[in-house]
């Protein structure tokens, strides 16, 4: 995915004023994905899960040369193949000559944030080979040519009129065909992809050390599919997401589950080791294991920055950001977006390359509360801040427009205070800000602060 | 087959080994305390059913017989199935078999089950296209292999792994058009847990 960080505001802006249906769409599904999420760790003693999780992704990426060395003889003694990629190039090459070596012209492709972080589609789609994603979110993207707005529902952004008039034009499917009936249609081209594709290509939820397994989570079933019919399997799996033992992923599974949907569990998980070996297994003759760094030994070496590198990549940050839902993810201009987003991004890309994303937020603690891992996403978020201010990275003004934005998201409260001295603002960062905030006040269902602000989290030290 | 890494396998472990050099070492925690349900039958079930997925409670003497009675009362219209490699002949319903792909119900064994998450473990030795491709995936299950939590039994699971193992909790799901659940979008549309053994636990058969 190309890299358009620089036209946040921009976007933004644009995102509200022109297409108001993404900011509906999206302050609709967040909230019901984050209702489901606070549902499901009432059901649990979810602070000690969370410390319990911290703890153990801490330790992982604290001993991590020591984790990846074993799960890489492990996965070789599976019979698996191990592969390493220093960055998105190099993983890309390697795809390229496997599918090049094996002859494959079709490929179908479970949900992945880090083949869309290393531009895997174009590069294959250029050598002649035909791509199926197969979640049927990112199928929806694949028509529309769009990328992902939303960790996990990638195309929450898309209402079902949207839907309905692309399937129709594309699928023939009738124009007021409910859901039941477009998800069919896609099923059926899906399902004829999966039995003849060649080639199947995941990333990788966890990777555990131990044992050498590779885990993915879904809902569909597209994953299972997509890791089972094709005759190659192909795992590109960043190298932050080594989990020490099969103990401790029995913890992850679930708690990433509930942070990222609210289920005690997705409705499938894959196990994969390696090859199909055994009688009576119809799986993969290959299973190809990628590690990627693409800046992640940056991210490891980065005082504060290291700790983000935790992320399970559920959402759950995203879900409860007052400033997220008001654009969706494209605004944010590269494949991480929202709260996780604007720490991450900083830390793979460099903070000039990220600029001005660590403005773009309130600090008002809601997604350091929703993390599963814990997160200090404000904390970081300052950090990142400070930074930009020492290399002289952002104009004040910019910056103060952002921040002044990112207020009124989340305490609209605010902008009917600025409406009554509004005439007075001039030239002041609330006045440059004002003209997008008439359709943020306007936003139905008002966000929910958090409880405890940032200020008192911060005093409360969090670690 | 070696992999390829032209040299990044090394770049990128002696970069992980500096990052992590410099900075004070983090304990494990250990196991995430936890007891999980007493009547594991009865919540296994109960989480299944929570998610969309069947439960059947059978007898131990349970076969192929009384599998065949309940597809031909709720699924008159399946003709044929597609059955596990590793499903004892005995369990069988008496029908004809076709591929995975043209059959109107697969027939599995699971490995075991979870309580806590309402799980059915499904390893790769159990062929793979009969847990995936039929419309209905019918999965016969003991009572006694159900693990009240997760971590137990993927820690039992660990002792012999397959090259693959599926955990299925329950049917194919998409809420990604306009929000609305769509079940089977590419797995089974319909999962059932038939549990031998679980008419001991009258709360598994309400
Ligand atoms: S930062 Fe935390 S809440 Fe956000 S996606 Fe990552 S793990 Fe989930």
């Amino acid at each position: 995915m190309r890299i358009e960080i620089g036209d946040y505001g921009a976007r933004a802006r644009q995102v509200i004023r022109e297409d108001p249906q993404v900011r509906e769409a999206v302050t609709g599904a967040t909230l019901a994905f984050d209702a489901k999420r606070r549902r499901s760790y009432d059901e649990i003693d979810s602070d000690a899960w969370r410390r319990w999780a911290e703890a153990v992704k801490s330790h992982a990426l604290t001993h991590l040369d020591r984790y990846l060395a074993e799960a890489e003889a492990r996965l070789i003694e599976n019979g698996a193949v191990v592969h390493w990629a220093a960055d998105a190039g190099e993983a890309r090459q390697i795809v390229m000559e496997l599918a090049a070596e094996n002859g494959v012209r079709r490929v179908v492709k479970g949900k992945s944030m880090v083949t869309e972080e290393i531009d895997l589609n174009p590069a294959l789609e250029g050598a002649g080979i035909e791509i199926f994603e197969t979640d049927l979110g990112e199928y929806i993207l694949q028509l529309l040519d769009e990328p992902p707005s939303h960790i996990l529902g990638p195309a929450i952004h898309r209402t079902l009129e949207q839907v309905r008039e692309l399937f129709a034009e594309r699928l023939e499917t009738p124009p007021d065909g409910n859901p039941d009936t477009l998800a069919r249609a896609a099923r059926k081209v899906l399902r004829d992809a999966f039995l003849s594709a060649e080639m199947g290509i995941t990333g990788g939820n966890f990777l555990v050390a131990e044992t050498g397994t590779v885990a993915l989570i879904e809902n569909e079933g597209n994953i299972r599919l997509t890791t089972s019919l094709p005759r190659i399997h192909v795992a590109i799996v960043g190298i932050e997401k080594l989990l020490p033992r099969m103990s401790d992923l029995a913890g992850f599974l679930q708690l990433t589950s509930r942070a990222a949907t609210g289920q005690p569990i997705g409705c499938f998980v894959s196990l994969i080791q390696g090859p199909a070996a055994r009688p009576g297994d119809d799986g993969p003759k290959e299973v190809h294991v990628v590690l990627v760094d693409n800046g992640r030994t940056d991210v490891l070496a980065h005082e504060h920055a290291w700790e983000a590198l935790r992320c399970v990549r559920c959402g759950a940050c995203l879900n409860v950001c007052p400033v997220y839902r008001q654009t969706g993810g494209h605004a944010y201009g590269w494949v991480y977006s929202g709260p996780i987003g604007s720490v991450l991004d900083p830390g793979l890309l460099g903070l000039r390359e990220a600029m001005p994303l660590p403005f773009a937020s309130s600090l008002c603690g809601a997604c350091f509360d929703a993390c599963p891992v814990r997160i200090p996403i404000p904390e970081l978020l300052l950090e990142w801040r400070r930074e930009a201010q020492e290399e002289g990275l952002t104009p004040w003004r910019e910056r103060a427009a952002l921040t002044t934005l990112a207020q009124m998201a989340t305490r609209p409260g605010l902008y009917r205070l600025a409406g009554r001295i509004g005439s007075r603002l001039g030239g002041s960062a609330l006045g440059r800000a004002l003209p997008m905030l008439g359709d943020w006040a306007r936003e139905r269902a008002l966000p929910k602060p958090s409880e405890r602000s940032f200020r008192e989290l911060w005093r409360e030290g969090i670690e | 087959m070696i992999g390829r890494s032209g040299g990044a396998r090394d770049r990128i472990l002696r970069r992980v080994g500096a990052a992590t050099a410099a900075r004070e070492r983090r304990p494990h925690p250990g196991a995430l305390a936890g007891d999980g349900p007493d009547d594991v039958v009865a919540a296994f079930a109960d989480r299944f059913r929570r998610s969309g997925g069947e439960v059947v409670a059978a007898g131990m003497g349970w076969r192929g017989g009384e599998l065949l009675r309940w597809l031909r009362d709720q699924v008159p219209e399946v003709t044929a199935v597609a059955t596990a490699p590793d499903l004892p002949g005995e369990l069988r319903p008496d029908l004809p078999e076709v591929a995975a792909r043209e059959a109107g119900a697969g027939v599995s064994v699971g490995w075991g089950g979870v309580a806590e998450t309402g799980s059915l473990i499904l390893p790769s030795t159990g062929g793979r296209a009969v847990q995936l491709l039929p419309p209905l995936h019918i999965v016969w299950i003991s009572a006694d292999r159900i693990f009240a939590r997760l971590e137990h039994a993927l820690l039992s699971l660990a002792a012999d792994l397959p090259a693959a193992a599926g955990l299925h909790s329950g049917p194919s799901k998409s809420a990604d058009i306009g929000r609305t659940v769509v079940t089977g979008v590419h797995g089974p549309g319909r999962c059932v847990a038939f549990v031998r053994g679980a008419l001991r636990s009258p709360a598994a058969t309400e």
